[in-house]
């Protein structure tokens, strides 16, 4: 029933082809450390749902911003476990993420022909940062907003531009409402678009060019 | 896979599909209790809310009163007025009738020169002890449960 199903759709949309071509592609010798790619992969998944789930409830607003998240963690049914999966969630994606780049640095998996691959990895890296620092202020408690009055100012630290930067990043002089609201649109809106893009080109690089073997002694 | 036997390839596409399907159930049942849940907690906890003094209640003419109750919805707490009329002939035995017409919802008015509640949406009327007259309504108006309390008088809502 099933494979009959498969059949008939394979003959219309050739899915199989894609199947292959993700999931039954050649790959050179590897070891467990060729992983932590798809294990980062998997936290952006989950990260990706329990955000989701958190948005039901969450309202990003100084007046409600502390107690949704407070009526999300103590009262909503399970809502301790989503936000607690989008909490720990988010510090193993950093680390993951890092652990994934020092594997490629350290293999050298980052040469010719796959500078491409790297780069976009690269700017991943940066999205899950910018990740992690607008969603740090979203539960709007003390940690919560001096953590990014500090991080707001650092960034208005460079030169001539500085305080420009500190200004557009807090949507005035204060960290205010309008902080919050901008801090939320980029952490579900901006940031989810970029990492989704970036993640299939990604991947689609991965699957196309493949993956380099594990250096040996004689190299 | 009926005759064949399961190879290790078999074996570990079997095992993935299998732990997928765990992870996903693991996730998918704590997703929909927490969007379900909210929706099946009623917001109105029912309290025994003092309406005031027994000796002050006018006997033989139903009297509004009004009361403040809390309300919760999600995290935010609100107070609300809710409405009833008390009625005693002889101070010791209370009725509290809600003022909401049992029709659509619009609020009653004692009309003191005919003895009769009167709703003024679609001419709903009834007696003095709450029972329809006449028109749409189709039960009495709804009562609270009293009680009396060192010459205080409760209703039970919320």
């Amino acid at each position: 029933m099933g494979a009959a199903f498969g059949n008939w759709l394979d003959e219309r949309i050739h899915w199989r082809q894609v199947w292959e071509a993700i999931f039954l592609r050649k790959v050179p010798k590897v070891n467990w450390f060729y992983t932590l790619g798809s294990a980062t992969l998997f936290v952006a998944v989950n990260q990706a749902v329990t955000g989701i789930l958190l948005t039901i409830y969450y309202v990003p607003t100084p007046d409600h911003a502390y107690d949704s998240v407070q009526f999300i963690t103590t009262e909503v049914s399970a809502g301790w476990l989503i936000r607690g999966l989008h909490h720990w969630g988010a510090s193993a994606m950093v680390v993951l993420a890092v652990l994934h780049m020092l594997r490629v640095i350290l293999h050298g998996a980052y040469k010719y022909p796959r500078e491409v691959t790297w780069f976009s990895g690269v700017f991943l890296l940066l999205v899950v940062i910018g990740f992690g620092f607008t969603g740090y202020l979203l539960p709007w408690d003390q940690k919560a907003y001096w953590a990014t009055v500090v991080g707001t100012r650092i960034a208005g630290t460079p030169p001539l531009i500085g305080d420009w930067i500190l200004r557009i990043v807090r949507g005035g002089e204060e960290l205010s409402a309008v902080t919050l609201a901008r801090f939320f649109g980029v952490h579900v809106w901006v940031l989810p678009a970029a990492l989704a893009l970036l993640t299939l080109f990604h991947l689609y690089l991965v699957i196309r060019i493949g993956i380099s073997a594990a250096p040996t002694r004689k190299e | 896979m009926n005759e064949k036997r399961l190879d290790r390839r078999g074996f570990l596409g079997f095992l993935t599909w299998a732990i997928g399907g765990l992870l996903s159930a693991a996730m998918g049942v704590p997703a929909i209790a927490y969007v379900v849940g909210p929706a099946l907690k009623s917001n109105k906890t029912q309290n025994w809310i003092p309406v005031g003094s027994t000796s002050k209640i006018e006997v033989g003419t139903p009297t509004l009163f009004k009361v403040k109750v809390e309300r919760k919805a999600g995290w935010i707490v609100s107070e609300e007025e809710i409405a009833a009329f008390i009625l005693t002939e002889n101070n010791r035995d209370f009725i509290a009738m809600s003022n909401i017409c049992t029709h659509l919802g619009c609020r009653v008015r004692w009309i003191a020169e005919r003895q009769q509640f009167l709703s003024p949406c679609h001419n709903g009327v009834f007696d003095k002890y709450g029972n329809v007259v006449s028109g749409p309504p189709p039960r009495p108006l709804d009562r609270y449960p009293v009680k009396v309390e060192n010459d205080q008088l409760f209703i039970l809502g919320g």
